[in-house]
């Protein structure tokens, strides 16, 4: 009988290597291990052996049974990896062809160089403002310190109305209103639309500015310095050099333009920037003391700083566009370059 | 503040030459140093050019020889003597080349600034060893009609910028508008002593003068002091009017400065030195040879230097004799009373004008002038009588003639100088610096102001301010005087160390924010337009005549019809911004905008958008489809919805901007707040879409009013939800969502949602009826529903759907 186990275990390890189909592994399944299967025969003649024999073979029995039944799962497990491979490989795709994109939309360019320059403010606890476009030639012009025959009045730059009033040529008079609303400290910065009478490769009539005021009770010009040298370092980049030059604005004193190193041939000179190696990004200053007269403020109990910058010019030291007016032409495969 | 984007206090311009500068003060800056110093001292530096740059290799020649040539008529050859051994034969063709000739000869290798280089060369069969030039051939100026003359004093073979005096650097100097006092050479000398501390070499003048009385040969009357704070003048007789010499022609060229006749190059010279306007009349021309100083009398005129007769009105001041206006004060002089080459005695005239008047006139005539320039802001009142004592003496050396006794001198706008208190603590107070009191002093003293300390008080100063800086009139500008001479790069940087106010809340930042994105999100691209716009666009629009937003603010100075006027809707911008990119072929049409419009006094905010042409990917798998009613009614809810909107109505309208049975208006508690839908085909025809388009428009103010951010927790549901469709099949003109009003109200809490899943109209209903196909969600928060309780709900619905719609159940 032992002899007889052996060749069966033999006989059934030899067939399980020719099946090649689940259906022949069930016949061959059924062949041995079936109510009439040849194993199960074997396993019905082990009550005629001798006491002696009986455990031995019981055995031997066990561990053939053992065996096969591995070897049955073992070549039902490979038969399974093969059919799904052959599946997967009849399911392969064109990979190249399109894939189904969401629709998304982008954020105009000035927009987004606005919205960055306003979040490194806000970071800085300024306060975002807004206020008319249509303004007066009080908060426009007099009360900014620039009196009634200053060359700025001319027609020539800037927007009337048929009704007296103007667009606003800065967002300065922002400030104004809000230092009438609200007493030191002031923190605030003005995003929005401006006006003038221009228009060329590198003026628009209406453009945007962010334009920002720090009013408290000691406001020295070396925190403006502050301010304005972390917002570039931020803006522009760690490496960025800044330098501050005296310049003229009737409501600031002293006043003040910042430059930043060429951001094209960063600061070896080139022609983007005239060959000095510098380019002006923002006009700034300690606020004129005429200015906090003009809002009842005390210039000898408040100092602070203001500054202002153009957006689209900031916009453009990154996107180097040769006519700033396409900006405003909407053209979508403009818009979708950004 | 202002600023950057275009100057509106717009900067002058002034060239200034590194030579000349040299002359009034010492200084070893290279022109780069020089050039970064003044711009860090706040006069911005424009431009450096080195004067003869370009003209390495051309010296001066003199033509000893012509004969003609033998192959060429119009050609010669010339045998031109340039200081060495051997004189070069140069083949010519210029109609005014002469033996004796002295004229710029380009030898070999020389490349001109017209780019071409100077060869051995063969000319019709003849050798040329290089090239006499014209003026434009050395880029001088634009003459090309024969060669350059050049003075025969000139010495032979010497580079031609030399002898020219083109080894200069001219620096193009931007002066802001309170620094007038720069527009001139001792002006910005006077920034370089503040630099350096070195003197000022200020020009010297000793006059010698006749003992003809100047009063006894004229008179100066002023009739407006107001207008005129000072006049000055002398009289110069036996003058002999002429070319000036090669050094005051070079100065002035070397600035740009045209030449005229050796009287008007001094005044133009001493102008350029002082920054004081001059002016010389004929002595003769004038009616009793006196001067009136004078308003413009109704109904007078006046012929300018440059032939212009000019209409004069009572509020401009002129400079009159005894008769009529001879110049417009400050601005420019008459053609008659100009000086030409028969003038033999001169009245010269040195004075200061009120800026606002010389403004005001100079506005309303049109013109401009290196003198107006100046007198409109602001000349030294007393630069007066030393320019004027300068320019006399170098007429007398320069053209003869000789200086009458005296000075006339009428001075009604006399003053005190201004004096100011500084208070050293408040310098540094205001700087964020620590100045010593000893810096500061020497700062301004440098700058040209006195101070004294205070006998008083400690660290306080008496400043005197010097005449030439009517623009310092405070202790605040003095600080920046000290600000800018110490160096804006000195003061320290520091950040702010007060108080961050607390910001109030601001709901509208945070609806537009949320609204943004959304819009982004649903493949929106932002765009903006300017807010000018034509009249024309509410007719494009088709707005009613009666329309309120026909009512645009108007621009009085518009810079074309097309941005004449303030839009009061953004549709109209959407609606170019679409016909634009259809024009260039893009028709993926899916734009919107957030912006402000103008209604009269109020500028409310509005977002807007369109949708038209194509929307979708365009590939397989994802391809183009038209967009529709839907689409855009999906980009309103989806609006309200992220400002946590939910109690709108839609309501159709008769707006005529959009197709009668295609369009609805948003309201709010029975209030418009925007209006969406399909465009009407009338205006789809004024903006050229061969397309239809979708447009919304809603009011920011009022979904900021609206918007309900405060969300709370709602348990997720514990028991299971069932399940049941139903298809109805009712009127045709019946509304999707009135059987949809009647499921809830009969189902009460237990139904979560109806959803309208299929529209059919056809063959498998009646004519006249559709079907309408419906998931309705039923759920209970506190328990499991059987399945009985869900169907006889269900039979409930049906039954009320059919008696209250006549809803027949589809099968
Ligand atoms: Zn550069």
């Amino acid at each position: 009988m032992k002899a007889e186990l052996e060749a069966i275990q033999a006989e059934a390890l030899e067939a399980l290597k020719a099946v090649k189909s689940s259906n022949a592994l069930e016949s061959l399944r059924i062949e041995y291990f079936g109510r009439k299967g040849k194993l199960t025969d074997v396993m019905k003649g082990m009550g005629q052996l001798s006491n002696e024999k009986r455990p031995i073979i019981g055995k031997l029995a066990n561990e053939v049974r053992t065996a096969l039944t591995e070897a049955f799962e073992a070549a039902k497990n490979s038969l399974n990896n093969q059919q799904q491979e052959q599946q997967l490989e009849t399911e392969s795709i064109d990979i190249t062809l399109p894939g189904r994109k969401p629709a998304y939309g982008k954020a105009h360019p000035v927009m987004q160089t606005l919205e960055r320059i306003e979040a490194i403010f806000t970071q800085m606890g300024f306060q975002v403002v807004t206020g008319p476009e249509v303004e007066t030639e009080h908060y426009n012009f007099d009360a900014l310190n620039t009196p009634p025959d200053h060359p700025a009045r001319d027609l020539h730059d800037t927007f009337y109305l048929t009704d007296g009033h103007l667009l606003r040529t800065h967002n300065s008079p922002v400030q104004i209103r809000a230092m009438e609303n609200q007493k030191p400290p002031v923190r605030i910065i003005v995003p929005g639309k401006a006006y003038r009478v221009d228009y060329d490769v590198s003026h628009t009539p209406m453009f945007h500015q962010v334009e920002g005021l720090l009013v408290d009770r000691h406001v020295p010009f070396s925190e403006l310095k502050g301010v304005l040298v972390s917002f570039a370092r931020q803006m522009f980049g760690d490496q960025t050099q800044m330098r501050f030059r005296p310049h003229f604005f009737p409501f600031t004193e002293p006043s003040a333009e910042m430059d930043i190193s060429c951001t094209v041939c960063l600061g070896k000179g080139c022609r983007s920037c005239g060959h000095t190696g510098w380019i002006e990004i923002l006009g700034a200053g300690a606020v004129d003391p005429e200015v906090f007269r003009a809002v009842n403020y005390d210039p000898e109990e408040v100092t602070g700083f203001a500054f202002g910058m153009g957006v689209e010019r900031i916009a453009n030291l990154q996107f180097r566009i040769p006519d700033i007016r396409t900006f405003y032409e909407n053209d979508l495969r403009f818009l979708h370059q950004f | 503040m202002g600023g950057v984007v275009t100057p509106i206090f717009k900067d002058l311009s002034m060239n200034v030459t590194l030579n000349w500068l040299k002359t009034y003060i010492n200084f070893n800056f290279s022109p780069d140093e020089l050039a970064e110093r003044l711009t860090m001292l706040g006069i911005e530096v424009e431009s450096v050019k080195q004067l003869g740059a370009a003209l390495e290799g051309v010296v001066v020649g003199k033509v000893t020889s012509i004969k003609p040539h033998p192959n060429a008529d119009k050609l010669v050859l010339c045998q031109v003597d340039i200081g060495e051994t051997n004189a070069l034969q140069i083949v010519c063709g210029a109609p005014n080349v002469c033996e004796g000739m002295f004229a710029p000869v380009a030898t070999i290798g020389t490349e001109l600034p017209t780019g071409i280089t100077i060869k051995r060369a063969k000319l019709r069969g003849e050798e040329s060893h290089g090239m006499l030039c014209s003026e434009k051939e050395l880029g001088i100026s634009d003459e090309a009609a024969g060669l350059m003359e050049l003075s025969s004093d000139l010495s032979i073979g010497s580079p031609l910028t030399e002898a020219l005096g083109l080894d200069d650097t001219v620096f193009e100097l931007e002066i802001t508008p309170n620094r007038p006092d720069c527009l001139s050479m001792i002006g910005v000398a006077r920034e370089i002593r503040a630099e350096t501390g070195n003197d000022l070499k200020l020009p010297h003048v000793a006059l010698q003068e006749d003992e003809a009385d100047i009063n006894e040969l004229t008179s100066v009357t002023i009739d407006a002091p107001d207008l005129c704070p000072r006049y000055a003048a002398r009289v110069i007789r036996g003058v002999k009017i002429g070319e000036s010499p090669a050094w005051l022609k070079q100065r002035l060229e070397s600035i740009g400065v045209g030449v005229i006749n050796n009287i008007v190059d001094i005044t133009n010279f001493v102008l350029m030195e002082y920054g004081q306007p001059l002016h010389a009349f004929d002595y003769h021309k004038l009616a009793e040879n006196r001067i009136v100083v004078r308003r413009a009398a109704e109904g007078e005129q006046i012929t300018t230097l440059d032939e212009e007769e000019r209409k004069l009105t009572p509020d401009m001041l002129v400079i009159a004799d005894a008769e009529k206006p001879v110049a417009l004060a400050g601005i420019m002089g008459g053609y008659d009373s100009e000086i030409t080459e028969a003038t033999c005695d001169v009245l010269l005239e040195s004075a200061n004008f009120q800026p606002s008047s010389v403004r005001a006139t100079a506005k309303k005539l049109g013109i401009n002038t290196e003198a107006s320039y100046r007198f409109e802001r602001g000349a030294d009142p007393e630069a007066v009588i030393p320019a004027l004592d300068r320019a006399a003496q170098l007429i007398m050396e320069l053209a003869g003639g000789t200086i009458c006794e005296g000075i006339i001198d009428v001075y009604p706008g006399q003053r005190e100088p201004l004096q100011i208190q500084l208070r050293a603590e408040r310098v540094n107070f205001i700087l964020g610096t620590e100045l010593e009191a000893d810096e500061i002093v020497q700062i301004l003293s440098r700058l040209g102001f006195g101070i004294e300390a205070s006998q008083s008080e400690e660290n306080m100063y008496q400043v005197t301010v010097p005449s030439f800086r009517g623009d310092i009139t405070r202790e605040i500008d003095l600080i920046e005087e000290i600000a800018r001479v110490h160096g804006y790069d000195n003061i320290p940087t520091a950040l702010p160390k007060g108080d961050i106010p607390i910001p109030p809340p601001n709901i509208s930042v945070e609806v537009r924010k949320r609204i943004k994105h959304f819009l982004l999100g649903s493949g929106m691209m932002e765009t903006v337009n300017y807010s000018f716009s034509h009249p024309n666009c509410f007719d494009k629009i088709g707005l009613a005549a009666d329309n309120p937003l026909r009512q645009a603010l108007q621009l009085k100075n518009p810079l074309s019809p097309e941005m004449s006027i303030l839009r009061t809707t953004l549709l109209p911008s959407l609606l170019d911004n679409a016909q634009y990119n259809h024009n260039h072929q893009i028709d993926n049409i899916a734009l919107f905008e957030i912006s402000t419009v103008f209604i009269q006094a109020e500028e409310p905010a509005r977002v807007a958008g369109i949708l038209a042409g194509e929307i979708g990917g365009g590939v397989y798998g994802n391809p183009y489809r038209h967009p529709d009613f839907f689409d855009i009614k999906g980009v309103v809810e989806g609006t309200l919805e992220v400002c946590g909107i939910t109690d709108y109505t839609f309501n159709k309208t008769d707006d005529l901007t959009f197709h009668p049975g295609r369009n609805a208006e948003v309201l709010l508690e029975g209030a418009r707040i925007g209006i969406f839908g399909e465009a009407h085909p009338t205006v789809l025809e004024s903006y050229e879409l061969p397309y239809k388009a979708y447009l919304f428009e809603l009011d920011l103010e009022a979904l900021a009013n609206a918007a309900d951010f405060s969300k709370r927790f709602e348990p997720i549901p514990i028991y299971p939800s069932v399940l049941r469709d139903l298809a109805i099949v009712v009127n045709e003109d019946m509304q999707s969502d009135v059987p949809i009003a009647l499921i809830y109200s009969t189902g009460g809490e237990l139904v979560e949602s109806v959803r309208l899943f299929d529209v059919y109209v056809g063959d498998q209903v009646p004519e006249g009826k559709k079907s309408l196909a419906y998931t309705i969600t039923y759920h209970s928060a506190t328990e499991t529903l059987t399945d009985k309780a869900v169907n006889d709900l269900h039979d409930k619905v049906v039954k009320r759907l059919h008696e209250e719609l006549g809803a027949e159940l589809r099968m």
